[in-house]
């Protein structure tokens, strides 16, 4: 079942077991990321945290963790909780060909229902704002769905972007935002830029959870998240008109902020505690002004802590970086299998392909890193054989142990380009990148002794099936 | 506690800078301001735990001087101004 909106979906996580509601009052800070923090600290499936009793607060709801587990990232996709990883990339790359699915727009968006404006403008006011890391220069909005439209060719849909950014507060109608170069909003505010022009923008928050997951999704300038989404959810997405901007915003936020970004202004912005595990920040950033802000009433306000990781991120953009890089090989290499690209938002890639000659590997790996995406990540990528399961990695251990003759199989390419948050890069944006290929040479590439692999008996599967069925009946 | 008993704080904790605004105060009156550095912008709740809030506390690799603010290289750079541009 599709969901429309943040709330249905904390109540089927409710039902689920996958929402804890934690009714003690809590400091905001360090309370609220501490407790988000250790979800990732004690075990598999952690539940999404819902907290209303915040010391100080008379009327805070925060949701925390939504997408922070393999069973609730089965859920945000309609999916049985205990659907396995390797099924939930398969499931969302199957459900990518029905792309796009037209958006449905709705005119009575429930954020409709309270309004401020100009003078008025508060966002401390709006929402229950607080600190995530120790280190942080302020209180961000980490999870919104930014929307914007290409200042040269406003009524394309397709360019229309649905981004997440960091965004930090820095006034009670000011934001500080950070457009990384390789993304669709930096190319809308350069050719704002260039003009002079403000470029405006609607800042949704409290999103279906399926909006949330395109918005941080890698995918081509003019295709629209929208379309995405509605794929995804094998149903239309509900989108509403937004009041001032005029923009297309999801029928079911929970707030939506309009403002524009000042044109040609930076401002001191961060640090913030990234996805890679590193703060970046103490740069000059572009300068939003809030100019409207609707909301429904009894908002949410749901936030995501973001650290040294696994954090809700790394489940969030796990596999929504995996299918756009299996999607873009294949259309070139039908060899190529399934793609693990979990680790740092596709910093470090898995591939396992099959080999169509000797070197072919390695030409797949050289390929995941001119792909858009790879521009600005795949820093080093490890090809393995197509029966070995790239989410085991186990089995990828034991292939870079058995298969990889460092001379020959480790290249590393001087100089190439990636994002300026990464923190090995030197300078930043610049790095070096490495293919590791744990494949198995094939002709003419005769290196080795791979002549007899030991391959699974012919009969364990139905075995494996077998044990699995007799474990299970004695529960 | 009241506005009376709490000490105004004189000092950005990250950066020194002795002009400090309220950004905003607790709905449940006198738990808690919202406070900010005018000239770092470092942004913090007088309830955050002092390595947050005080200057003596404050961890030193997060320190923040007027220099580091001055040199802090612009991202994404401002473009150059097209010819035909409005303004």
């Amino acid at each position: 079942m599709a969901h429309d909106d943040l709330r249905s979906f904390l109540d089927t996580l409710d039902k689920e077991g996958q929402l804890l509601h934690l009714t003690e009052e809590v400091l905001p800070e360090p309370d609220l990321a501490a407790a988000a923090n250790a979800t990732g600290r004690i075990g598999e499936n952690a539940p999404a945290l819902y907290f209303d009793n915040v010391k100080g607060f008379t009327d805070a709801r925060i949701a925390m963790n939504v997408h922070g587990s393999w069973a609730n990232h089965a859920l945000a996709l309609g999916l049985p909780r205990t659907t396995p990883v390797k099924e939930q990339v398969e499931t969302f790359a199957a459900r990518w060909d029905a792309f796009p699915v037209a958006p449905e727009r709705r005119e009575d968006a429930p954020w409709r229902e309270n309004t401020v404006e100009g003078a008025d403008v508060d966002l401390f006011s709006v929402l229950p704002l607080f600190r995530l890391n120790d280190g942080d220069g302020g209180f961000y909005l980490d999870k919104a769905a930014v929307v914007s439209r290409d200042p040269e060719d406003p009524d394309n849909f397709g360019k229309q972007n649905v981004g997440t950014y960091r965004i930090e507060v820095i006034g009670t109608d000011r934001l500080a935002f950070q457009p990384v170069p390789m993304h669709d909003i930096a190319q809308h505010l350069r050719k704002a830029e260039e003009a002079g022009e403000d470029l405006p923008v609607a800042i949704t928050l409290g999103n279906d959870p399926v909006t949330t997951i395109v918005a941080g999704m890698p995918m081509a300038y003019d295709q629209s998240e929208y379309e995405m989404a509605g794929a995804l959810r094998g149903a239309p997405a509900p989108i509403a008109t937004a009041p001032l901007t005029g923009f297309d915003v999801p029928w079911g936020s929970e707030v939506v902020i309009e403002g524009v970004i000042e044109s040609r202004k930076r401002q001191i912005e961060g640090p913030f505690g990234e996805f890679t595990g590193h703060y970046s920040g103490g740069r000059r950033m572009p300068v939003i002004r809030v100019d409207r802000v609707s909301y429904r009433t009894n908002p949410v306000f749901e936030s995501l802590y973001l650290g040294m990781p696994w954090t809700e991120v790394d489940y969030l953009v796990g596999p929504n970086t995996c299918v756009p890089l299996l999607k873009q090989l294949r259309a070139e290499f039908p060899e190529v299998q399934a793609v693990n690209a979990m680790y740092t938002h596709g910093l470090m890639v898995i591939i396992s392909t099959a080999k169509r000659y000797g070197g072919f590997a390695k030409a797949v790996g050289m390929r995941a890193m001119t792909t858009p995406h790879g521009l600005g990540y795949v820093a080093q990528v490890i090809l393995v054989d197509e029966d070995v399961d790239p989410f085991n990695l186990p089995q990828v251990m034991w292939a870079m142990s058995a298969k990889v003759n460092p001379r020959d199989d480790v290249v590393v390419i001087p100089n190439l380009s990636v994002l300026e948050l990464a923190p090995a890069a030197q300078p930043a944006g610049i790095t070096s990148k490495m293919i590791i290929d744990a494949t198995t040479p094939v002709a003419p590439d005769v290196r080795g002794n791979f002549s007899t692999p030991a391959k699974d008996l012919p009969e364990t599967k139905e075995w494996a099936a077998k044990l699995q069925e007799l474990i299970a009946a004695r529960r | 506690m009241t506005d009376e008993t709490r000490p105004a704080p004189t000092l950005c904790p990250r950066c020194a800078f002795e002009t400090i605004d309220r950004l905003a105060t607790s709905p449940v009156p006198g738990v808690w301001d919202v406070l900010q550095c005018r000239q770092c912008l470092y942004t913090w709740r007088t309830t955050e735990p002092a390595r947050r809030t005080r200057r003596d506390a404050y961890p030193e690799q997060f320190k923040m001087t007027l220099a580091d603010i001055e040199n802090a290289i612009e991202v994404p750079a401002v473009p150059p101004l097209r010819a035909d541009a409005a303004h």
